[in-house]
């Protein structure tokens, strides 16, 4: 198992209620399947995984890819600045 | 070969304009293209409303780290450009105030200046992590992107 620490930002952050969660995962978990145990794991969330970007140490991530140990993973929705 | 100035930064202090213009002139630059978006406290496009005030935030490190990759493909798109810089405010910010700012020198104005701060402001709004809570009179609502960035971006 890995220790994962996920950084959440805007409407991801609002919905869980916190500004990072933490989470033992299976050393081998695509980001697929980590989106999937989000959406059980916090139900508040479920909804949000379908749009979420999620990136590895500040670059963007995509399904098939597998969540590295002590990387510093984050979730947020489509951006919006400007 | 000159070492050309790129300037890339997520701040909450006000965007200085003459600062930022006068990192990014060369003796050799002769125009200067710059874009600066603010907060619109009435809209009459599509959705009409008011607004009093935006809330931005932004996950600072990566932010900082994909202005630069937007710095580095103006400078493959347009290698005439001589100094870049790109701005986000963020915090609260109210009606009139400048939230963000592209700007890009080059020798002559005919040489993709107008177009590099374009591409700067567009890719800004697709890749660099900001996002922004509007606040009016009707309550508050997360205003979502819709650029899902590819592999490589």
């Amino acid at each position: 198992m890995n220790h994962i620490k996920l950084l959440l930002f805007a409407t991801i952050r609002d919905r869980a209620g916190t500004r990072s969660i933490e989470m033992d995962i299976p050393a081998d978990m695509t980001i697929q399947k980590l989106k999937e145990k989000i959406g059980s794991d916090y139900p508040n969330l479920k909804d949000s995984m379908k749009s979420v970007l999620v990136t590895i140490d500040r670059e963007y991530a995509f399904d098939e890819a597998v969540v590295p140990n002590s990387a510093e993973i984050a979730l947020f929705p489509p951006v919006s600045g400007g | 070969m000159t070492q050309f100035p790129t300037i890339y930064s997520i701040t909450e202090a006000e965007i200085d304009l003459n600062d930022l213009l006068a990192q990014i002139t060369l003796t050799s630059t002769g125009a200067a293209a710059i874009f600066t978006g603010m907060v619109r406290g009435v809209t009459a496009r599509g959705d009409a409303h008011e607004t009093e005030y935006l809330e931005y935030e932004s996950y600072i490190p990566m932010a900082e780290s994909k202005m630069k990759q937007v710095a580095d493909e103006i400078r493959e798109r347009w290698p005439v450009i001589e100094g870049i810089a790109i701005v986000q405010r963020i915090g609260r910010l109210y009606p009139k105030t400048p939230t963000v700012l592209i700007a890009c020198t080059a020798a002559h104005r005919d040489t993709g200046v107008f177009e590099a701060a374009r591409y700067g402001i567009d890719r800004l709004k697709e890749i660099v992590p900001v996002w922004k809570k509007e606040v009016g009179p009707g309550g508050e609502e997360w205003v979502e992107g819709d650029y899902i960035p590819k592999p490589g971006e």
